[in-house]
């Protein structure tokens, strides 16, 4: 038993050693596979603060986190366009103090002035993201141009499908030539009438990492976000990434700073180190999501037009969401 | 009682008390208060007296979710029951050193956490993985089988997670069947079923009774091997309680299936007690 | 049933079902590739970058941390809780008696959730701590468990000759009692430290920002691709765990030799 103990203490005492001391902290809550380890590492290095980093899947998973810990718990996070809207709603985020931001300048202004937060008082943005149609054009020659072509039958658990409810029911909304947010009864059961359909040849729902399964060869297909589309085509390239003609969900995330945040300092701290254009490049690099830094366009002019054009933005559709609730629990 | 005796008694009293109340009854009735509120659309609680979590449970989208849930709960209960008899069986005829030793190798597994081990079943499992690879490399397979990413991965995933908790009770069972009745019932020439079904079983029921227990109640809310075995297109019954305490962000209705769920368990401890079951049984690995 | 070695082969079948995953693990540990789907080449890297990966061992240290720290709090907790319902009568004790068992029969994610909500209520701040309390809290039953069943009529036995002798209950209870149910104890903590590491659920409900534990760590990695460190550290994990139980199996056969001496 007393040996137990020593054992324990001897751990414990173990556990202390490891802990570098820090000046200070920060609690970052951001999406999964977005910011590389390297960045948030070398960002303690540097301004020896410690970035307590966690992840979420779903706006609507943040939203939870944040609502149910008691406030002070996080500081930082990166909620999407119509969760900004959702927030300044409920007074969960604070405005921004734009003075302690350095390189504010970088941010290209096309991406400013969005209509969740017309004057950017609460939100500045950091990635936007795109959902797209990915195809092995090694295992499939079909012409596929819509979210309809995808019930096939040969298409059989042949897909890969992101798990989140609002993006893939607005999909379904789409590719019934309605609009991604819409509230309608009869349109939204047509809606889940189309997902039962879609349903036999969904392998799997996963927003974490969709790319796993076209690497690794296991679907042909997918709609999945536009940066896990361009990694699945740097390993395997044959896969084509495709807008499908039915429209496509953009999401802009965004920084933004949660109302009694311990550590404010820190937070703007961490934003102004992101938007620098050497880290900004490195998050891209990794992660190649649409660089909203001016200096590290990592897209095409004419393409960026093309999805600023033709992109939805997910809008707050308010209570409406438990009829989504229950669409997406009858199609799992 | 003297004093000193008293303040001994306090010592070893109270804690147990005090934590009893702190996180065992006032967490529960907590949920069960809450199961009563009513939710506004994004997520606040309001204090607000309501049934309709309640009614809402009997939804047919969520009827059929239940049904599924507790369908591979059965399934993989069943599953371990054919496993641990034999398992079991066998074993009673050996010597106490490998029972002892069999019995320890059954719990080493555990001290990997359960999730690695989960892992290490997708790395087995995938259209690419070890056993796809194997059964194509030796021909006996033409095209990859889905073991995963569907209920028979999920199957899978419970069986193994699971099937510790149904070996031992089974097995310290059927250790304990009395060798001189078995004998005889073999001398009066009964079959190898009837011995199992008229001797063995009825001696045994409350051991496969606990095992059972201890097996379907968290094969219903291992919502990570759903979600990761199932690639997230067969939701559990604890996906949904998951989801929405910390997605759709609806606690009470959460809390109405947790509820919910504490009575069937309430009712299945109950049938196993009149099986004959003690309740210091449950749980001791 | 007849000893044939077809029985054998149940036995060692089932023993593969459990061990399957593991195995598989601790060879793609040894893997260079770093996808663990093809075996490529034999390497140690993986076992050089655990130390590289500055959050897969804080996540483990914190780990032990949480199992260490639980399984001495609910071992000491749930024994004297074992003792003490085992001696004393008092008011509700068998509404406690049964009360006590919920965290062994319903299911965790149902202690998770309530857990969860409970702190919220109380403003807690979710983190370690909360992690630590909610492990304390569903060890002590099976501590309990487990020192109970060494609690036998023996005991009553010892402890009224000592009692009749003059013996305080404090000596008692150290001299006396404790050295019986020293087995009960030890597997009762052991079960509290093996349920402690293993588990998923309760942590996930109950971690805050900061708290990474094992479990989290890889439960956000599991998806984007599980890097061969993490089975490096899981075979060094086995590792230990074999050594430890060889050890104790060994001074066990030599104590069982000593006595047949």
């Amino acid at each position: 038993m007393k040996k137990i103990v020593l054992l324990i203490t001897i751990l414990l005492i173990l556990s202390g050693c490891s802990a570098k001391s820090y000046d200070g902290e920060v609690n970052v809550l951001n999406w999964t596979s977005y910011i590389p380890q390297e960045v948030i590492r070398d960002f303690e290095n540097e301004y020896n603060i410690k970035v307590n980093y966690g992840t979420y899947s779903s706006n609507e998973e943040l939203l939870a986190k944040i609502s149910s810990s008691s406030s002070g718990t996080y500081d930082l996070i990166f909620p999407s366009d119509y969760m900004i809207e959702l927030m300044i709603e409920r007074d969960m985020i604070e405005p921004l103090d734009k003075t302690k931001l350095n390189n504010i300048d970088n941010i290209n202004s096309l991406f400013l002035k969005q209509k969740f937060d017309k004057t950017n008082k609460y939100s500045l943005p950091f990635l936007a993201a795109t959902t797209t149609i990915v195809v092995n054009r090694k295992n499939i020659k079909d012409p596929i141009t819509s979210y309809n072509d995808l019930l096939k039958e040969e298409y059989k658990n042949n897909i890969i499908i992101l798990d989140d409810q609002r993006i893939v029911i607005g999909m379904a909304l789409q590719a019934n030539g309605y609009s991604m947010n819409e509230t309608d009864k009869d349109k939204l059961d047509n809606a889940k009438k189309w997902l039962l359909k879609l349903n036999k040849n969904i392998k799997a729902f996963d927003s974490d990492s969709p790319k796993t399964f076209l690497i690794t060869n296991e679907v042909d297909l997918g709609v999945i976000w536009n940066a896990e589309a361009i990694i699945a085509k740097e390993e395997n390239e044959s896969i084509e990434i495709i807008y499908p003609k039915d429209g496509f969900a953009l999401s802009l995330d965004n920084y933004a700073i949660v109302k009694k945040a311990k550590n404010k300092d820190n937070a703007y701290k961490f934003i102004d180190y992101l938007l620098r254009d050497d880290v900004s490049k490195k998050i891209t690099e990794e992660y190649p999501y649409i660089n909203t830094n001016k200096n590290c366009q990592n897209v095409s002019t004419d393409e960026l037009k093309y999805i600023l054009d033709n992109a939805t933005y997910v809008e707050n559709i308010g209570s409406n969401i438990s009829t989504y609730d229950k669409i997406w629990a009858e199609i799992k | 009682m003297k004093k000193k005796d008293f303040g001994f008694k306090t010592i070893f009293i109270l804690p147990i008390v005090i934590y009893t109340l702190v996180l065992i009854v006032l967490p529960i009735i907590y949920v069960l208060f809450l199961s009563f509120c009513t939710s506004d659309s994004y997520g606040g609680i309001n204090y607000q007296f309501t049934i309709d979590n309640y009614i809402n449970i009997f939804d047919i989208t969520y009827i059929k979710m239940f049904v599924k849930s507790a369908l591979i709960a059965l399934v993989t209960t069943f599953i371990c029951l054919l496993i641990s008899y034999p398992f079991a069986l066998i074993l009673r005829r050996k010597s106490e050193s490998v029972k002892n030793l069999a019995t320890k190798l059954i719990m080493v597994p555990f001290l990997t956490n359960s999730l690695i081990r989960t892992y290490g079943w997708i790395i087995l499992l995938r259209k690419n993985g070890v056993i796809n690879n194997v059964l194509t490399g030796a021909g006996l397979i033409e095209f990859p089988l889905n073991l995963m990413y569907n209920k028979v991965g999920i199957i899978i995933g419970m069986v193994y997670t699971l099937l510790p908790f149904m070996l031992l009770p089974v097995c310290s069972a059927v250790f304990e069947l009395d060798k001189n009745v078995i004998e005889a019932a073999k001398d009066l020439g009964a079959k190898p079923l009837q011995i199992f079904k008229n001797i063995i079983l009825p001696q045994t029921i409350s051991g496969a009774f606990n095992g059972s227990l201890m097996v379907f109640i968290p094969s219903i809310g291992y919502f990570f091997i759903a979600d990761i075995l199932g690639g997230g297109k067969t939701m559990i019954i604890g996906n949904l309680i998951k989801n929405q305490f910390l997605t759709a962000r609806n606690w009470p209705f959460g809390s109405a299936i947790s509820i919910f769920l504490i009575i069937i368990t309430f009712a299945l401890v109950k049938v196993y007690k009149r099986l004959g079951g003690k309740i210091e049984d449950l749980g001791g690995l | 049933m007849k000893n044939r070695p077809i029985n054998n082969l149940f036995i060692f079948l089932v023993f593969i079902f459990l061990y399957l995953p593991i195995i598989v693990l601790v060879v793609y540990s040894f893997n260079s590739s770093s996808m663990n789907i093809l075996f490529e080449n034999f390497t140690f890297k993986w076992y050089e970058e655990i130390f590289n990966n500055k959050e897969l061992i804080e996540s483990f240290l914190n780990t032990l941390m949480v199992a260490g720290i639980s399984t001495v709090v609910s071992t000491i907790l749930g024994t004297m809780a074992a003792y003490g319902l085992y001696k004393y009568n008092f008011p509700f004790k068998n509404l406690l008696n049964s009360l006590i068992y919920i965290p062994i029969v319903i299911p965790e994610i149902v202690l998770g959730i309530s857990l969860l909500s409970i702190y919220t209520l109380m403003r807690l701040e979710l983190g370690l701590h909360t992690i630590i309390i909610s492990h304390i809290a569903f060890s002590i039953p099976f501590v309990i468990v487990s020192v109970r069943s060494a609690l036998t009529r023996e005991t009553i036995t010892y402890e009224e000759a000592a009692k009749d002798l003059g013996a305080s209950n404090f000596k008692i209870f150290k001299d006396i009692i404790i050295p019986i149910i020293l087995p009960g104890i030890v597997s009762g903590a052991t079960l509290a430290f093996t349920l402690s590491l293993d588990d998923v659920v309760i942590s996930y409900f109950t971690a805050g920002p900061g708290s990474n534990t094992l479990p989290l760590y890889i439960y956000s990695m599991i998806k984007t691709g599980i890097t061969p460190d993490v089975n490096a550290l899981t075979t060094i994990m086995l590792l230990i765990v074999f050594i430890i139980l060889t050890t104790i199996a060994i001074i066990q056969t030599r104590k069982i030799r000593k006595e047949a001496i």
